[in-house]
C-alpha cells in the first residue's frame, strides 16, 4: 500500500520533531513547514494526503492558512487537522466555520490519540 | 454575621494587599462620618443663620466634600479591578506560554518509550514514563488553572454542539484503566434505556466527566468498584458516578465545590489534585443548564450526579 502523506505546519522545533518522528514510525511519509507561507506553497506542490495545521504561525496564520487551502480547488478537499493550544470558544467555532476538519488542542492530546484521529480521516485501518 | 465580616477592615485590607484606609469599606464609614457630621452642621448653621446664601454655601461644601470621597472610593475599587484583570492575565498568559514546553516534554517522552524505547533498560523506561506521567499532571495544573481563571472573570465561553456522552464516558473510562487496573478497581458503565441527545461543550463536559471519574479512582481503595449510570429523567440526561470509597467527611461536605478545597481524606490517602476539579465541574454544568450534586458517607462512598438538559 503507498504511504500517506501528512503535512505538519509547525514553527515550534522540539513538537515538530516528535511529530515528524512518531509519524515516520508509524509508516507515514512526512512533509514540513515552518510558516503559513510556505505551508501553502507545500499543500500544493506535495498533495498531502492530510495537514495538521497550527494556528500561531509566523508569516501566515493558520485561519488564513486553512481559507486559502479551503478556497482553491486543488487543495480544498485535503483533510485539515487544527492542531493547536489555542482553545477559546471563539477560536474553535472560527476554525470550523472555515472548514476546518477537526480541531484538536496539542495539550490535551498524545501522539498516539492524535495518529489515531488521522488514520479514523483517512479510513486506514487502526 | 456578613455586615460584621463586610466591615472586618483588617481582613479586607489582606485580601486585597492594600492599608486599611484604603479599603473601600473604611473609605464608605469615613463618608457616613462626614455626612451625619455636615448635617449636623447644617442644622446648627440654619439654626443660627437664617440667609439662604449661607444654607447654600454650606450645603455645596458637604456635596463637594460627598463626591471627592466618592471618587477616591470608585477610584480605589477601580484600580483594585485592574489589579484583578492583570493578575489573571498573567496567569493566562503564562499558562499558555507553560502548554507548548509540556506538550514538548510529553510527546517526547511518549516517542521515546513508544518507538525509541529499544536501547534503553527497564530502569531508564522507568524514569522516562516518570517525567511523561509528571508531565501530563503539570498540564492537568495548567489547564485548571486557566479554567478557573476564566470562570473568576467570566469569559468562560462554551460551545453549542450534539454531545455524544456514550462516546466520552468509553474513553473517558479507557483512559483511567491503567489506573483502575493498578489498584485492582472495576469501573461497570450502565446506560438505562436510549439516552437522548445534549447539546453542550463536548471539550468541557469531557473535563468534568473526567474530574468525576479520576476523584473517584483516586478516592477508591484497593479491590473497589466504581458504577457508572447514564440514564433521561423530566427532560435531563443524568450522569451519575457511585464509588465505594473512603468518602467526604460530614463536616466538610459544605465545601466541596470550592475553589481549592481538599478533604482531609483526600490528604490523608496521599492522593494527588489541586481542589480545582470539582470547582470547574460545577460551573460548567451549571452555565450548561444544568445541575450537580452529590451524596457521601465517610468509609462508605460517595455518589456524584450531574444533569443536562436534553436536546
Amino acid at each position: 500500500m503507498e504511504k500517506k502523506k501528512i503535512l505538519i505546519v509547525e514553527d515550534e522545533a522540539s513538537l515538530q520533531g516528535a511529530m515528524q518522528d512518531f509519524l515516520l514510525a508509524e509508516g507515514f511519509d512526512v512533509a514540513l513547514a515552518i510558516d503559513g507561507e510556505i505551508a501553502v506553497r507545500l499543500a500544493k506542490s506535495e498533495n498531502p494526503d492530510l495537514i495538521l495545521l497550527d494556528i500561531i504561525l509566523p508569516k501566515k496564520d493558520g485561519f488564513e492558512v486553512l481559507t486559502e487551502l479551503k478556497a482553491d480547488e486543488k487543495t480544498k478537499k485535503i483533510p485539515i487537522i487544527l492542531l493547536t493550544n489555542l482553545e477559546s470558544a471563539e477560536d474553535i467555532d472560527r476554525a470550523f466555520s472555515l472548514e476546518a476538519n477537526t480541531y484538536l488542542v496539542k495539550s490535551n492530546y498524545k501522539l498516539e490519540e492524535i495518529v489515531q484521529k488521522i488514520k479514523e480521516m483517512l479510513k486506514m485501518p487502526k | 454575621m456578613k455586615i460584621t465580616n463586610d466591615f472586618d477592615l483588617k481582613k479586607q485590607a489582606e485580601e486585597l494587599g492594600v492599608s486599611v484606609w484604603r479599603t473601600p469599606s473604611f473609605l464608605f464609614i469615613v463618608m457616613g462620618i462626614i455626612i451625619v457630621s455636615a448635617m449636623t452642621a447644617i442644622y446648627f448653621i440654619s439654626k443660627e443663620y437664617d440667609q439662604p446664601e449661607i444654607l447654600i454655601g454650606a450645603e455645596s461644601l458637604v456635596v463637594i466634600v460627598i463626591f471627592i470621597i466618592g471618587n477616591s472610593i470608585i477610584k480605589q475599587v477601580e484600580e483594585m479591578a485592574k489589579l484583578n484583570k492583570l493578575k489573571s492575565e498573567f496567569v493566562s498568559v503564562a499558562s499558555h506560554q507553560l502548554r507548548t514546553p509540556l506538550s514538548a516534554i510529553r510527546w517526547e517522552t511518549e516517542l521515546l518509550l513508544s518507538k525509541l524505547g529499544s536501547g534503553m533498560d527497564e530502569k531508564q523506561c522507568k524514569s522516562v514514563a516518570t517525567i511523561n506521567t509528571l508531565a501530563t499532571r503539570m498540564t492537568r495544573l495548567v489547564n485548571d488553572l486557566l479554567d478557573v481563571t476564566k470562570i473568576d472573570q467570566g469569559r468562560m465561553v462554551l460551545r453549542k454542539e450534539a454531545v455524544d456522552v456514550s462516546k466520552i464516558i468509553n474513553e473517558s473510562v479507557e483512559d483511567l484503566l491503567p489506573l483502575a487496573k493498578a489498584k485492582n478497581l472495576q469501573i461497570m458503565v450502565n446506560k438505562k434505556g436510549e439516552i437522548k441527545e445534549i447539546i453542550a461543550d463536548s471539550a468541557r463536559i469531557r473535563v468534568v466527566i473526567e474530574n468525576l471519574l479520576s476523584n473517584s479512582v483516586k478516592y477508591t481503595r484497593t479491590r473497589g468498584r466504581i458504577e457508572v449510570e447514564l440514564f433521561n429523567s423530566d427532560g435531563f440526561v443524568v450522569f451519575s458516578i457511585k464509588d465505594d470509597g473512603v468518602g467526604i467527611p460530614a463536616e466538610q461536605q459544605k465545601q466541596v465545590f470550592s475553589k481549592f478545597f481538599r478533604s482531609d481524606n483526600a490528604v490523608r490517602y496521599q492522593t494527588d489534585g489541586t481542589g480545582l476539579g470539582l470547582y470547574i465541574a460545577k460551573n460548567i454544568v451549571e452555565q450548561s443548564g444544568g445541575k450537580i450534586w452529590f451524596q457521601s458517607k465517610e468509609d462508605t462512598g460517595t455518589v456524584f450526579n450531574f444533569s443536562l438538559p436534553m436536546a
